[in-house]
């Protein structure tokens, strides 16, 4: 894959209490910067709740940015790469297991007390990059086998990949499994946790 | 999946040649400044006029609450600027002309923003489009799709003309003396990459009005304001403009003074091109905060100042584009896509009555309307873009502008199609209501990304209008047209001077701590092209900002007397009352007691003012020699990759430009008319230089010089492989020699005490 700026959506569970609000993750996501959670170099938090269905609440990093992503009205955790790419063959994996790290962090923060869930049956994965990788059938038939490998690996069972959005979106794929799992187990079938990128800190 | 291919190939006769040209050479500069072969201030200075701007935390530090953390970046050895690292993320500012957008615009803006920044078009109080955390490498393809759909990035910061702004209003406008918008273009595209706007010591702006009332055009805070008149000559209707000069915010707000109460039309760019040359010639270019031509014309007094601008003017070389726009006042006339209709009878959608109240205008063309989009904090999605741009297409056609209090206006709406316009909107959450009241409220990007931040303006912005809705301030007849708007330091790029109730971020020293405070700042006035500003009444803590809007808003709602606005009420109550209720709000609790005062709005962090950083608004003054000499080198550069390419003639022509250019850098400070013409070039550069030995070297006399003649006059003749490399080692000796004569020469040249060039690696192309 030549194409390296690659986003991976993972969709919050609705909650059966009160929704926190998009300025709860504001100083979680400080918090991860001051204490270095995320392997990876992080600099800003940026707030964008007062835009309706949008990018909410962004945590800026150098390599990658991690959104608490409202697109669509439907919130999520988003890891979106934007340089020091893993190597072509590691590209895909390298973001979802990104995404599924971010994803637990949150659902253990212990400032959001249990109240944010994320779905291990629904990944919404995106391509950053029209030049490289138009919202096409053809971009999606050069893609389609390297998913089919990934996500075979990480549901161990049925799942389905379509193509959505129009030609004016980013090249986007959901990916939706049935198979009961965890995000835990997900990660765990990925390989766990990412490797450190090069401009990462010292956790603490 | 689609091959290795780049933008560049993609776009190719898309772009405009000489737009495409300039961003070839930006993206070679930041090669040469990767390789250490620009000295970092000149190429701040290079990528600051490509509106590529520094953010905060950019110099690698960080607050984090507690200390101030490394931001460790890859290549931590590089820098974009005096202290800029090179992989820092910066802003990214887009010129938008006088706020004018095409809905295929739109659709690439939104597309940069979704791919090189974080989602968001940000809307300035410039009519500017901001995309933040954008990093340098990815500058060259931007700008490149940008220059594919009809927009520059050229001197959109820097010391430069910025963006020139006008009335969104203009052309459809009910109290205009005539459309602005043709004058504007035509402006901009003179003034963009001029000779004589190259050598400024600060920037400067220019602003349009169609009249003289309405606020649209702020024309009373620019250094160049023009407001639209018709005069009766010889029974002919005559246009022009009344001309203000030396107006400005800032720390030290001036109002613009009257240059001319009637500038016929055909002396508009002559004037423009006059002034600009006597602010490049006698502006400050070492006190940066004496810089602006406000200061210049303080100094000189204006009679004085218009004195030499006329004396300029009457020097110029007589240019056929001075009045050739005049034949084609058209050129930016947009075309309806809908005939003009009436409102049909309801019932209408939920909220349609509200939002048409507060958000539609009626157009002078019966049956059209405008209809304004309220952007939060001049915010819009990556989303919300494409889905306008489909809105623009159907209802509106290409009339989309972007206005001075961050928001956008579609233009040329059909009064028939009002309903299905707001419910398209409003699928697009672009339907809110308020646009131009008291919850519309205006703020500059303050600690949120700016360098120069001292207190969060968004943060405090949104907080603020969330309270006032909440509370219902926004229908209360009495206060909801009063403005807010919000600066985050004295800069005032939150235009908090003419608003009624304004607010400028400092910070205070309170039980030992930090606290973050905005200073209040009451009765500017936003009508009459912003025409009076407001006064500091005192500092109120962050936390507290709400409270005391809440309490001088309910004052004035209960207490104003028929059609009193709010700064007659200010002066009628007494500035001492409301510097009381300040006091009141002053007292804090410890921080033991309560902390959340000693945070800012919107950011959990314990306050400090140790994250700011030296701000880029003011560039880098790089005399225009300097900078003339680097493009040569960088020419130079070319010469030799088009050679490695197999393109000999291609780097015969970019050598000889190297020397050209030199020599041109060099003549023009002692014949400022020179024109670009090589034989004028030529001509000059022998008498001032050659003729007089100043270009002699102490060694090989006028041997470098020579090279230059031959050059010239054989036409760049190179055939052989060996004779273009000759021609190149020639080309690079000639340079050389023009940075020598430079160095001797020094500030009868117009170089500094200490010049940028004077650190910098010796020319190694």
């Amino acid at each position: 894959m030549q194409a390296y700026k690659l986003q991976v959506k993972i969709f919050a569970v609705p909650s059966t209490g009160p929704t926190p609000s998009l300025e709860t993750f504001i100083p979680v996501l400080h918090r991860w910067i001051k204490d270095h959670v995320l392997r990876e170099l992080m600099i800003d938090v940026a707030n964008y709740a007062h835009v309706p269905d949008g990018p909410g609440v962004v945590l800026i990093g150098h390599g990658s940015d991690t959104f608490i992503d409202e697109t669509g009205g439907r919130r999520g955790v988003m890891h979106s790469r934007k340089r020091e790419a893993p190597a072509p063959e590691e590209r895909l994996g390298d973001a979802f297991r990104r995404a599924l790290h971010a994803a637990m962090l949150l659902e253990t923060e212990p400032a959001l007390a249990g109240t944010v869930r994320f779905s291990p049956n629904e990944f919404l994965f995106r391509i950053n990059d029209r030049l490289l990788a138009p919202n096409t059938d053809q971009t999606f038939a050069a893609m389609k086998a390297e998913l089919d490998t990934l996500a075979a690996r990480m549901f161990e069972g049925p799942y389905e990949l379509g193509r959505v959005g129009d030609a004016k979106s980013l090249f986007s794929v959901k990916l939706v499994s049935p198979a009961p799992s965890t995000l835990a187990t997900l990660l765990s079938r990925l390989g766990g946790p990412p490797a450190a990128s090069q401009a990462a800190p010292v956790p603490k | 999946m689609s091959g290795a291919r780049t933008w560049k190939e993609e776009l190719g006769p898309e772009i405009p040649e000489a737009w495409g040209r300039e961003i070839d050479i930006f993206e070679t500069q930041i090669e040469l400044r990767k390789k250490g072969k620009i000295e970092e201030k000149l190429f701040a200075e290079t990528r600051l006029r490509r509106g590529a701007y520094g953010q905060r935390y950019d110099n690698g530090q960080r607050h984090d609450g507690q200390t101030t953390q490394t931001l460790v970046y890859p290549s931590a050895e590089n820098t974009k600027g005096p202290m800029t690292l090179w992989d820092a993320p910066g802003m990214h500012r887009i010129k938008i002309p006088f706020g004018a957008l095409t809905a295929d615009q739109l659709d690439v803006l939104s597309e940069l923003a979704e791919e090189y920044s974080d989602r968001i078009l940000h809307v300035t109080t410039r009519q500017d489009i901001q995309l933040h955390f954008v990093h340098i490498d990815d500058t060259p393809d931007l700008m490149r799709r940008l220059a594919a759909t009809g927009i520059t990035t050229r001197e959109a910061c820097g010391n430069t003309v910025r963006n020139v702004t006008a009335c969104p209003m203009a052309g459809v406008c009910q109290t205009q003396a005539f459309d602005v918008t043709p004058y504007a273009n035509a402006i901009t595209f003179f003034l963009l990459g001029h000779d004589d706007t190259q050598n400024f010591g600060r920037k400067f702006k220019v602003a349009f009005s169609g009249c003289k009332d309405n606020p649209c055009g702020l024309t009373n805070f620019h250094d160049m304001g023009l407001i639209a008149r018709t005069r009766v000559e010889n029974g002919e209707v005559r246009r022009g403009f009344e001309l203000y000069v030396g107006g400005g915010l800032g720390a030290v707000p001036q109002n613009a003074q009257l240059f001319d109460d009637f500038l016929r039309e055909e002396e508009m760019l002559p004037i423009a091109q006059a002034m600009s040359r006597v602010f490049a010639r006698l502006g400050e270019k070492t006190n940066r905060a004496k810089a602006r031509l406000k200061f210049l014309v303080k100094k000189l007094g204006l009679e004085e100042f218009k004195r030499l601008v006329l004396e300029e003017r009457a020097a110029l070389r007589p240019d056929p584009r001075w009045t050739a726009f005049l034949t084609n006042l058209h050129v930016t006339d947009e075309e309806p896509v809908r005939r003009p209709g009436k409102l049909p009878p309801g019932p209408y959608p939920d909220g349609f009555e509200r939002w048409r109240a507060s958000n539609v205008i009626p157009q002078r063309q019966a049956g059209y309307v405008m209809a304004v989009l309220t952007l939060p904090l001049g915010d819009l999605t990556s989303d919300q873009g494409r889905a306008l741009a489909e809105i623009a297409r159907r209802f509106s056609g290409d009339a989309i502008r972007t206005t001075a209090d961050q928001n956008m206006m579609l233009r040329w709406v059909s009064e028939a199609d009002l309903p299905a316009l707001y419910t398209a909107l409003r699928g697009a959450a672009l339907a809110s209501a308020g646009a131009g009241t008291i919850t519309d409220i205006t703020a500059c990007p303050g600690t949120d990304t700016c360098k120069l931040g001292i207190s969060s303006s968004r943060a405090l912005a949104a907080e603020l209008g969330r309270q006032l809705v909440d509370t219902g301030l926004g229908d209360d007849p009495q206060a909801r047209g009063l403005h807010i708007k919000a600066s985050g330091c004295f800069n005032a790029c939150g235009q908090h001077h003419v608003a009624d109730i304004g607010f400028l971020g400092v910070s205070r020293n309170v039980n030992g701590r930090r606290v973050p405070h905005f200073q209040l700042v009451v009765g500017g006035q936003w009508t009459n092209n912003g025409g009076s500003y407001g006064l500091a009444i005192g500092a109120v803590p962050s936390k507290r900002v709400p409270e005391v809007v809440k309490r001088l808003t309910a004052r004035y709602s209960a207490e104003k007397q028929d059609g009193e606005g709010f700064s007659a009420f200010v002066n009628r109550i007494g500035k001492k009352s409301i510097r009381a209720l300040v006091e009141e709000m002053q007292v804090l609790p410890s921080y033991d007691q309560d902390r959340s005062f000693y945070s800012d709005w919107g950011d959990p962090r314990e306050y400090t003012i140790d994250d700011m950083g030296v701000g880029e608004c003011a560039g880098e003054v790089v005399p225009i020699v300097e900078m003339g000499l680097a493009a040569s080198e960088r020419e130079i550069f070319e010469a030799q990759i088009l050679v490695d390419e197999g393109n000999p003639s291609g780097a015969v022509k970019r050598a000889y430009s190297a020397m050209l250019e030199a020599a041109r850098s060099l003549t023009r400070e002692k014949s400022p008319n020179l024109s670009s013409d090589p034989d004028e070039v030529v001509a000059e550069f022998r008498k001032h230089f050659y003729d007089t030995q100043l270009f002699f070297d102490p060694y090989a006399g006028g041997k470098f010089a020579q090279y230059f003649f031959r050059v010239h006059e054989e036409h760049q003749n190179a055939q052989t492989p060996e004779a273009v490399h000759q021609l190149i080692e020639e080309a690079t000796l000639f340079v050389d020699a023009a940075h020598q004569c430079y160095a001797r020469l020094g500030s009868a040249l117009g170089a500094p005490a200490v010049s940028p060039l004077a650190a910098a690696s010796p020319p190694s192309p």
